[in-house]
């Protein structure tokens, strides 16, 4: 159970006539992911989505708030011990064409992970040669042929579930998958993405699921719990299925009526919501963050910040929650 | 300002582009038939190596080596046929009469010069008399698309967002007049409402300055958005082709099947998405005799390993396929690699 309170985190950029300027990625995050569950974090570049998943896989450092995993604040220990407890999560990373070194085997990149892993455990070299294989075949590899070869003799499916069988090298609790199949050929993502649900499934490791597309969301888990990033704030949060059904935030509608619309299979939402354009995002004001391209902002809206409210099975910050049906729905329905 | 003639009408025909390589001469793009009908946007749509990004270097007749046009014609109303076409009439052609909006818009501007800077430098390289008037162009066409004209001809591309540089990419294909237009990945790695945005933009701007428009996409639901006929390509092939409600109510290629099955949705059952069995092929892998895609087609017959599928034409929709018009129940297939 990992579990981040207020989590803030603040780039700065160097240089600039006007001297450094100051980057806010996370504005007080909260989130959890139970053991074993599904949690998508779904938003646009410069949402934080990215940036999150990086301070939970222990890979990035934050500025405010607590990290707690099993119970254990990280921020009380020292570096070398919260190494263990990173150790259970591990980042799946969007490009499989850069993820594995090019001059090494797949044999040679699965085995320093394992014998690491060995020598933490107690147990034998052996033990590290054939969990290779055991991996590579969880993944849905034929370890004869893949153990030999170098990364650009596969496919990029390949090459992304060898990336996954990586991770699980480590026996992790949680797998963070950022925008894990964006890369990959389309009609091989959903391959990828019933192996995660797979995982999941077979062996219970939580998957955190980093993406823009709320669909591969769906797919990854539907019994999940979905959070909508807004400029490093959760603007909506609930059971993945709820929120995409009955979405109640001006910005997650914005989301679900961009995407596609397959016509001849489906017709588009009857109230598909589409935020305001404005050249001016660099500087918010006091209010809503989504106000200034909200196509339902009062003055409100503009004066104070709505914040992350419980409504029925689900949150969010908003003043004027309304449910609107934005998604496409298929012809026959 | 703009001057609007009929929309012209582009005819590929027979059309191989091969590739060299080790292994000798490769096809990238084979016997490929594809017109699209004056006025309308049509998409192609296919995986990496289909051959969709060759085909659409085609209409300006800029393949480069170790690719070379082997065989076929490109006539477009008013050009003739690009193919015959070199020189100065091949590069006048280009930006005149075919507009390109290349693959990443996002770097194929010059980090070195503002927008503007470049926008001359593509008048004076099409001898345009009346740098002015161009100028005015483009702020229209800007505006047109939701942006400050002036604001983004002063700006150097590193100022401009994702979503601008495409629109701005859009601008210099457009702002010659050009009346051909194709569009290579015109919303891959953009934002979900950013997408959204520049697909409602391609709509406006091809109905309003009556274009024929090619718009080449991996992502079957950013053409299903905008386009009005859709073609599908698999292994250098256009194995189906057809108005795009069509074509995605009710395919007929069991490959078009295949992919509208493995998009995960919205709404719906989710345990009826499943991903096609194996992997797109590449130059090498493809096979040289038979259907290309036989290897994943879960309809495959012994005709399917000796004789290529013929396109068919019938109702205004083309299908290559030799199980097309046979009613099989489908089989369940274990997912792999």
């Amino acid at each position: 159970m990992i579990t981040g309170i207020g989590i803030t985190k603040t780039f700065r950029q160097r240089g600039g006539v006007l001297g450094a300027r100051e980057v806010p990625a996370l504005r007080g995050v909260d989130f959890a992911i139970d053991k074993g569950g599904a949690v998508s974090f779904i938003g646009e570049s410069g949402s934080g989505k990215t940036t999150l998943g990086r301070i939970i896989a222990g890979l990035e450092t934050h500025d405010g708030g607590e990290i707690v995993i099993d119970g254990v604040p990280m921020s009380s220990l020292r570096h070398r011990r919260r190494q263990p407890y990173f150790r259970r999560i591990q980042l799946i990373h969007q490009d499989p064409y850069s993820a594995l070194n090019p001059t090494r085997t797949i044999h040679q990149t699965l085995e320093a992970p394992l014998r690491l892993r060995a020598r933490q455990t107690g147990r034998s070299r052996s033990w590290a040669d054939a969990r290779a294989g055991e991996l590579l075949s969880m993944v849905g590899l034929d370890p004869g042929y893949v153990l030999p070869r170098y990364p650009h003799q596969l496919s990029g499916g390949m090459r992304q579930r060898v990336v996954i069988a990586r991770a699980l090298t480590m026996d992790p609790e949680v797998l963070v998958a950022d925008e894990a199949v964006s890369m990959i050929d389309v009609s091989l993502r959903l391959g990828i993405l019933a192996l995660l649900k797979d995982l999941r499934e077979r062996l219970g490791v939580g998957v955190l699921f980093i993406t823009h597309d709320i669909a591969t969301a769906r797919y990854i888990g539907d019994d999940g719990e979905l959070y909508v990033l807004y400029r490093g704030q959760v603007v909506e949060r609930g059971p993945t299925e709820k929120i995409i059904a009955d979405p109640v935030h001006p910005y997650t509608q914005s989301l679900l009526s961009a995407i596609p619309v397959l016509h001849g299979l489906e017709r588009p939402g009857a109230e598909r919501v589409v935020p305001l354009e404005t050249q001016r995002e660099a500087t918010p004001g006091p209010g809503c963050l989504f106000a200034p391209r909200c196509p339902f902002a009062t003055e409100r809206c503009e004066r104070e910040t709505p914040a992350l409210s419980r409504d029925g099975q689900t949150e969010h910050a908003c003043f004027h929650p309304q449910r609107r049906s934005v998604i496409p729905v298929g012809v026959g329905e | 300002m703009t001057v609007h003639t009929a929309a012209p009408e582009v005819r590929i025909r027979d059309l191989t582009v091969v590739y060299k390589t080790p292994a000798g001469e490769l096809p990238a793009v084979r016997g490929v038939d594809l017109t699209l009908a004056p006025g309308t946007i049509t998409g192609v749509v296919g995986e990496s190596g289909s051959g969709k990004s060759t085909l659409a270097l085609s209409l300006l007749n800029a393949v480069q080596p170790p690719g070379r046009i082997a065989a076929g014609s490109v006539e477009i109303d008013g050009l003739g046929d690009v193919l015959t076409l070199w020189g100065e009439d091949l590069r006048r052609a280009r930006g005149r009469q075919v507009g390109y909006v290349f693959q990443a818009a996002q770097n194929s501007l010059n980090p070195l010069k503002t927008i503007g800077k470049q926008l001359l430098d593509l008048g004076r390289s099409h001898d345009v008399a009346d740098l002015r008037a161009l100028v005015r162009d483009a702020k229209d066409l800007l505006a047109r698309m939701g942006m400050d004209g002036a604001r983004v001809l002063d700006s150097y591309q590193h100022e401009l967002s994702g979503g601008m540089r495409q629109r701005v990419g859009i601008m210099l294909a457009l702002v010659l007049n050009a009346k051909v237009v194709v569009l290579d990945e015109p919303t891959t790695a953009l934002d979900m409402i950013t997408q959204a945005t520049i697909l409602r933009i391609i709509r406006e701007v091809h109905e309003e300055r009556a274009l024929t428009t090619l718009v080449i996409t991996h992502d079957v639901g950013a053409v299903a958005e905008v386009a009005d006929s859709l073609a599908v390509m698999y292994g250098g092939r256009v194995v189906e082709h057809g108005p795009v409600t069509e074509v995605l109510g009710n395919a007929r290629h069991p490959y078009t099947q295949g992919l509208i099955r493995a998009i995960p949705r919205l709404s719906g059952d989710l345990s009826l998405a499943r991903a096609l069995p194996g992997r797109p092929p590449t130059l090498g892998t493809l096979p040289g005799q038979g259907c290309v895609f036989r290897e994943r087609c879960e309809r495959r017959m012994e005709v399917c390993e000796t004789d290529d599928p013929l396109p068919v034409n019938r109702d205004g929709r083309m299908v290559a396929c030799h199980a097309a018009d046979r009613h099989l129940t489908l089989v369940e297939r274990k997912e792999f690699v």
